[in-house]
């Protein structure tokens, strides 16, 4: 028995504790947890990103310039500070505005365009006359400068039940995902750990 | 870099090509920010001595300190100690921390999933149906929950979340047009 | 009392149901049924699409995911890569979450080892980049760029696979491992702007998110879940735990619909209860 495949049952194992009720056990294991993962996280960003793409590119490659990106980064540290936590605010500022400038082409081609042109569908079949209808109707539910009064109204009910449809699917597909996640921790112990599935 | 996506010319792609390089340095900055407040916050409990949580907030700090010294200080591939923390302890409880919502789904099902309405049960018959249509068994009953249920999800739903979509998208660009005008300004903690 | 009473009785149902559950997908695990399975179209659309790629042509695969979905991710990225491996393609690897790199990098040479495939020859791990929208735009123009060495730090140009591949324009499609949203951004950021194509392959939750994009054609095909997984495995004629799991997801899924009938039979009650 692999002694790394034993001490990750035991974890699951007091994870899974927590279904009797919360208990020292689980708060110990969920707390490893959160260390573990958190430190995880710190070097893999250190290593992946800022070891090659900055420390490498300045001190191997002499590329000075990205001084720049690392003392912008650098200020975010400053948030720790009261007095100057406002300095923080410079690259974040950086990041939310390039991230608002390239999102609106992307939206406008992927979202909008691409959706309506495939929504401009021939109405010779039912299916078609539902997908066409279905966008119209949902669309009409979520316009809320007009109250939902009479023709509006009837749209934006019909709305509702395509939008419930919607919902039922997700939800089917949701009690899926779960389950799956079950079989697969049940795999793990049953199968790598025990041995019982063959 | 709205402007950018219309000017192909050299120049514009090169300071394109820069931004995004200086904005994944930022970013990462940030994350690791993240880190250091929660080391922070638990730091603090830890050096409390008559704090209640504070034997959770060192296992917090060593899980913390272990992963950090095996993973800077020495390599992180096949047969490490960095490695086989994560297979071993990170990745089977995160696994796990996951799958206890199908407990709380099927425990919800029963008390919870009631067709008190039209609408509850149009959701429930769409649920039902692609929860039969979607494993082996309800294949086995009929053709035509498999059927049903593909054709649930490419007509009807599929076009209520197009419809989504577009809302969606219509509201990020008018928010990302507020945010390049300086008319949102809740980022930076303003009004 | 009586208020403890109730309590203890929810208490003692809800454990009931906690152990129908395990029990309904622990025993088809143990005991194999082996029920057949239907190969879906959105499956066999990404599949059909991978395996029509001419050999020694570049994939992105992409693990834009963490440890919580690996029981759904691990299935589908295993059966993804021996499909791309079997054809001879070059796989190309990034993690677009932190947690993926790790699980990407031991994927990645496991079933490279199972098709004795040479890193840095037939494929490469490029690691971990944090912010997707900037990963993926900075892609399009260079992958140099965005990934200077690969996950051992090891400088990209020194690997022959990387020989002329210098953005999306000598990539033949993108295969996104996603428990998120991701694949979305893969559209939003690398189909719309660079035209390359996107494959994903989605935990089950995902899956209602990508169907519009499935029918306009905006990607090109649809594997969800571990039931899409299985549906892989019997597509490369390779069955593995997905294909094992579906037994039990097949009775869990009963015993799900039972409950809903049961709690709603409760609920017919009562209101005939009230209304006499």
């Amino acid at each position: 028995m692999d002694i790394g495949v034993t001490v990750g049952a035991l974890l699951t194992l007091a994870i899974y504790s927590f279904l009797y009720r919360d208990n020292p056990y689980y708060k110990v294991a969920e707390h490893i947890l959160l260390g573990v993962s958190v430190g995880y996280f710190v070097v893999t960003t250190i290593t992946s990103t800022l070891v090659p793409k900055l420390f490498e590119s300045i001190i191997r490659n002499g590329n000075f310039i990205y001084l720049i990106p690392g003392l912008l980064g650098a200020l975010m540290f400053l948030r720790f500070s009261r007095r100057l936590a406002p300095v923080s605010r410079i690259p974040l500022s950086l990041i939310i505005g390039v991230g608002a400038g390239v999102a609106i082409p992307a939206n406008m081609q992927a979202q909008i365009i691409a959706q309506v042109k495939a929504t401009m569908l021939p109405l010779g079949s039912i299916s078609n006359i539902i997908i066409v209808v279905a966008v119209l109707t949902v669309l009409v539910y979520f316009y809320f400068s007009r109250e939902h009064k009479g023709i509006i109204g009837a749209g934006a009910k019909a709305g509702i039940y395509f939008l419930m449809i919607f919902f039922g699917t997700t939800f089917g597909y949701t009690v899926m995902a779960r389950i799956s996640l079950l079989i697969g921790r049940l795999q793990y112990l049953l199968g790598d750990w025990l041995g019982l599935i063959k | 870099m709205l402007v950018q996506f219309f000017v192909p010319h050299r120049a514009s792609t090169t300071l394109y090509e820069m931004v995004l390089d200086w904005v994944q340095i930022i970013y990462a900055f940030s994350l690791l920010v993240g880190a250091a407040m929660l080391v922070r916050h638990h730091a603090k409990t830890a050096l409390r001595p008559s704090a209640k949580d504070r034997p959770y907030s060192l296992i917090v700090l060593s899980g913390i300190g272990i992963m950090l010294v095996t993973g800077l200080f020495s390599s992180r591939g096949p047969g490490t100690a960095f490695l086989w923390i994560f297979q071993n302890v990170q990745a089977p409880m995160q696994a796990t921390m996951f799958s206890l919502l199908s407990f709380f789904v099927a425990s919800a099902a029963y008390r919870g999933f009631r067709a008190r309405n039209t609408q509850a049960i149009f959701l429930l018959a769409a649920a039902v149906l692609v929860m039969l249509g979607r494993v082996p068994v309800g294949e086995m009953i009929t053709s035509y929950f498999p059927d049903g249920a593909d054709w649930l999800l490419n007509v009807p739903s599929m076009a209520a979340r197009r419809g989504i979509y577009i809302g969606i998208a219509l509201g990020t660009i008018a928010t990302s047009l507020r945010v390049i005008l300086g008319i949102e300004r809740t980022y930076l903690g303003g009004k | 009392m009586i208020a403890d009473q109730r309590n203890s009785a929810s208490l003692q149902t809800r454990h009931f149901i906690f152990i129908l559950v395990a029990v309904s997908v622990a025993l088809p695990l143990i005991f194999k049924i082996g029920l057949p399975l239907k190969v879906t179209a959105e499956v066999q659309g990404a599949y059909d699409f991978i395996d029509e790629l001419p050999e020694g042509s570049a994939v992105i695969f992409s693990f834009d995911h963490d440890t919580g979905t690996l029981p759904e991710m691990i299935p589908l990225a295993e059966a993804l890569l021996r499909h791309c491996f079997k054809k001879n393609l070059k796989v190309l690897g990034l993690a677009l979450l932190a947690e993926g790199a790790a699980v990407g990098d031991d994927n990645f040479r496991r079933i490279g080892n199972e098709y004795n495939k040479i890193y840095g020859v037939d494929y490469l791990f490029w690691g971990y980049r944090p912010q997707v929208t900037v990963a993926i735009l900075g892609m399009g123009e260079n992958i140099e760029r965005v990934f200077p060495a690969d996950y051992t730090g090891k400088d990209l140009r020194s690997f022959p696979v990387m020989q002329n591949i210098r953005n999306y324009h000598d990539i033949a499609a993108v295969i996104t491992v996603a428990d998120g949203d991701m694949p979305v951004s893969w559209v939003h950021y690398g189909q719309a702007r660079y035209g390359v194509k996107v494959i994903p392959a989605v935990t089950a939750v995902m899956a209602t998110t990508i169907y519009p994009f499935l029918q306009s054609g905006q990607v090109a095909g649809l594997i969800a879940g571990l039931r899409g997984a299985a549906e892989y495995e019997k597509l490369i004629g390779i069955p593995g735990k997905a294909s094992r799991g579906m037994d039990a997801q097949s009775s869990a899924h009963i015993l799900i619909i039972g409950l809903i009938i049961a709690g709603n039979i409760i609920l017919i009650r009562e209101r005939r209860r009230k209304r006499s």
